[in-house]
């Protein structure tokens, strides 16, 4: 891949920066970064699934071009991605073949040929599925391989693994590199993207680093450890123009109870144990790179999702278990980092989204009293410097303009804790600038936050106290002083190191 | 620093709607003029029939506006629900046994007080209504069960009860027809343009449709309600109880689907006739659709519908057309006009979603 450009104008991020990307045939090449840093969006360009704005692809010598996934399997390229794409009602042979299914007299589907075909895929690469099986039976792990082998089955050379790991046990991650070691013996060469640094070292041969959408760096994985990695990966510390006063810290406000969360038929919980407190006129940073348990941790403290063990405290008062409505009750405030689904309903207009957590206020008999309605928007609208109209749908705002509606919105509660979860992820500077001014700005009238972010920049900037996770678990805790640097914490949260073993 | 909220082209705008809704009606009625002209010996005097016929006389004119009343009452129960995002498709069964319901209770009560027995009535068509798509809502909140289906399976067999209880235990043995007795002449809707069979619950369909406008943007059951119905994730964020708004939008919805059945019954047919109602929940269905289930729009949404019925009788009439020509006109104008009020319901369910 050559000089990959690629600008999603609907959020304003340059996803990919004239990329470079050189895999040479039957290696494993990995791709690391952080969330955000162009590795999906890449891979997606030479899945077909987006369309680069620049660059081209050249395969085997030859240049080609990749509409769709079809072109792509077509090439020989297969991906995995990280969410399975299977039917569950469906058994593995079924799933294998659907789209390109063997047929009889040319019209009938031919179940014992595909049963055949696909046993023979099997077995020929050593995986450990029966291909009658209905996948809703399988385990994680095993549909990984079913789509793995639906890749093969379709005469996959070149086959791209998004973060293949994230939800499989430490058993199942060893099965499948025993699974991509075989196949690379019978030839095939694979993309594996990942921010698991001891993966890297395990299963790659060289690793391609990737930063803000460009490529920083390119490895034999032999000659680099994982501490340069972690390094590479986070970059220098960007140092933000903040004023933060001296604060200390008063009463506990949030307090985690060896919380964790599991789901049906995962042998992996997505929260493990966690223990986390929040006083008020505090900044607890919790920070870790996607999928290893930040946005299940914000579901579980806003209510959103029960906790399978363990106890919240908010104040003193245990809120284990409470229905959402009644978290609201307790006046928190939550800014999301699905901002644009959870955080607000973009068919509605500008002042009902304003309004939708303390609805109550407005009511005279069970009738809304419009004009208290437009004094409490219009008084938003001035502190936090918005201009317009409230009657439009608030989708027709861009994105900074939507995370400041959310935030003067749920700062107005008389929440004494604010839980953010990556509340600049896609903003531009000024927008971002602004939230952490308002962060700061709580932290100054003793409110505590909870500030959940896959933004090391931010986390280091804006914490008092750093909580690191990784895989579901907390590997570091630590004050934000002079003491810790921001490699450090990258190697906690890239799994280098572990206080807590 | 400034930020400028920029009003862009909404797509939900009212004139774009009523434009595009305007040149499908056009469209769907060329096609019926082409239609009548192979079909009928006389294409001008039917045509003339078809278009004016409701505007004829008294008799014509009041008896569409009539058939409009409980089309207006199921219009609003769907849109309630559409409003809601759930789906209530058992309007005909709601429709029917709430008819049942309320000559029950008037056949029952054979000398109360006109006001207090026919309120009763009416409760009880409502309750009947409430209950058979409350029921769906609750499968819903508890086993996720879809609205969709269950609320249409369960009004396949109400239909099936109501004519039981028509055609047996309550029909009438004085005549030969498949009809309950008549109910008591006390709780007989006063009739307002004889010698139509128009009578005073018009007045009340139009003032609940208002009522149901209000209670929808200016409650906060209603906010809460289309909040949940826009989108549930964000509800939920927000504090609201989604699982209460799988209920209650089914319960307001059988209401009034009951309640058209108790007007049909008091206002004009003043007894159960076996499969007196047919059509009239699934017509509640297109005039919500067609009205963009807003409560007002409801209101023309039905009578437009009640103006096809009307015309399609009265070229039917005065005229050769048969009754299954004058079906088939009926059933490409509704199929053209829900067609197009069906997509763009669609799309918006869509974008919604994205």
């Amino acid at each position: 891949m050559e000089g990959i450009s690629k600008y999603f104008p609907e959020n304003r991020v340059q996803a990919n920066r004239n990329v470079n990307l050189v895999v040479k045939k039957n290696e494993i090449h990995a791709i690391v970064g952080e969330n955000g840093a162009g590795k999906s969006t890449l891979m997606k360009i030479l899945y077909g699934l987006e369309r680069p704005d620049k660059g081209r692809i050249v395969l085997n010598g030859k240049q080609v071009s990749i509409h769709s996934p079809m072109d792509a399997n077509r090439l020989g390229i297969g991906m995995v991605h990280q969410h399975f794409r299977l039917i569950r009602e469906f058994t593995v042979a079924e799933n294998v073949v659907l789209g390109i299914e063997p047929k009889k007299n040319g019209l009938f589907f031919n179940r014992d040929k595909s049963v055949r075909d696909v046993r023979s895929v099997i077995e020929k690469y050593g995986f450990n599925i029966n291909s009658e099986s209905r996948v809703a039976d399988l385990t994680v792990g095993q549909m990984q391989q079913v789509e793995i082998v639906k890749m093969l089955y379709r005469k996959a050379d070149l086959l791209i693994l998004d973060e293949p790991t994230s939800v499989l046990t430490e058993q199942e991650i060893n099965r499948l590199f025993d699974n991509i070691r075989e196949l690379k013996n019978q030839g095939k060469t694979f993309i594996i993207i990942t921010h698991k640094l001891d993966e890297v070292k395990e299963i790659s041969d060289r690793v391609t680093v990737m930063r803000r959408g460009e490529v920083v760096a390119v490895k034999e994985t032999e000659n680099v450890d994982q501490k340069e990695l972690a390094k590479l990966m986070v970059g220098k510390s960007v140092l933000f123009k903040l004023k933060k006063d001296p604060v200390s810290p008063g009463a506990v406000v949030l307090e985690l109870k060896n919380v964790s969360l599991k789901l049906k038929r995962q042998e992996r919980p997505l929260l493990d144990r966690i223990d986390l407190k929040v006083r008020a006129g505090e900044i607890v940073g919790v920070a870790g790179v996607g999928g290893n348990g930040l946005g299940e941790l914000e579901d579980v403290v806003t209510g959103l999702f029960k906790v399978s063990e363990g106890e919240i405290f908010y104040k003193g008062e245990n809120i284990t278990g409470l229905p959402a409505s009644k978290f609201r009750e307790k006046e928190l405030g939550y800014v999301p980092a699905d901002r644009l689904n959870r955080g607000s309903c973009l068919d509605s207009t500008v002042r009902e989204n304003m309004i939708i957590t303390r609805h109550h206020d407005f009511l005279k008999a069970g009738v809304f009293n419009q004009k208290k309605i437009s004094v409490f928007v219009n008084n938003l609208f001035k502190s936090y410097s918005i201009t317009g109209d409230t009657s439009v749908p608030i989708g027709t705002l861009s994105g900074g303009n939507i995370q400041k509606v959310i935030l003067a919105r749920e700062l107005a509660t008389n929440a004494e804790l604010i839980i953010f979860s990556e509340p600049t992820w896609g903003l531009d500077v000024a927008s971002g600038e602004f939230v952490y001014e308002n962060i700061l700005k709580l932290r100054k009238n003793g409110i505590a936050v909870l500030l959940i972010s896959s933004n090391l920049d931010e986390i280091m900037n804006l914490a008092d106290r750093i909580v690191v996770m990784y895989r579901g678990r907390i590997t570091g805790r630590f004050t934000n002083d002079k003491s810790i640097s921001k490699a450090l914490i990258g190697e906690y949260m890239m799994g280098v190191r572990n206080d807590f073993n | 620093m400034k930020l400028i909220v920029k009003r862009k082209k909404n797509p939900e705008n009212i004139f774009v709607n009523i434009f595009s809704l305007s040149v499908t009606m056009g469209i769907a009625f060329l096609i019926v003029i082409v239609l009548i002209l192979f079909l009928s010996k006389d294409p001008a005097k039917t045509i003339r029939y078809f278009f004016i016929g409701p505007f004829l006389n008294r008799y014509y004119f009041g008896n569409m506006l009539n058939s409009a009343i409980p089309l207006i009452f199921t219009g609003l129960g769907i849109a309630i629900a559409f409003k809601a995002s759930t789906f209530n498709l058992g309007g005909e069964g709601q429709v029917y046994s709430g008819a049942l319901a309320a000559t029950a209770v008037c056949l029952a009560l054979p000398e109360a007080n006109g006001f207090i027995g026919g309120s009763l009535a009416i409760l009880a068509a409502i309750g009947v209504g409430a209950v058979l798509a409350g029921l769906s809502g609750l499968f819903k909140m508890k086993w996720g069960t879809d609205e969709l289906i269950s609320s249409f399976l369960i009004s396949g067999a109400v239909v099936l009860i109501v004519n039981y209880f028509i055609t047996g235990p309550m029909d009438d043995p004085a005549n030969n027809l498949l009809t309950t007795r008549e109910i008591a002449k006390q709780y007989r809707f006063m009739q307002i343009f004889p010698p139509s069979k128009l009578d005073i619950s018009i007045f009340f369909a139009v003032l609940t449709a208002f009522l149901v406008f209000f209670f929808m943007f200016y409650t906060h059951w209603g906010y809460e309600m289309r909040m949940c119905g826009l989108n549930r994730e964000f509800s939920r964020y927000g504090g609201i109880k989604v699982k209460f708004y799988l209920v209650l939008p089914m319960i307001l919805s059988g209401s009034f689907q009951g309640l058209a059945g108790a007007v049909s019954v008091m206002g004009t047919y003043h007894m159960s006739v076996k499969g007196f109602s047919f059509g009239m929940g699934w017509n509640g269905i297109a005039v919500a659709l067609i009205a963009r289930n807003n409560p007002l729009a409801v209101i023309p949404a039905a009578i437009f519908f009640a103006y096809i019925e009307a015309g399609a009788s009265a070229a039917m009439i005065h005229s050769d057309v048969t009754f299954e020509i004058a079906a088939i006109v009926e059933s490409i104008i509704y199929f053209l006009i829900t067609a197009q009020a069906l997509k763009d319901f669609i799309r918006y369910r869509k974008r919604r979603t994205e």
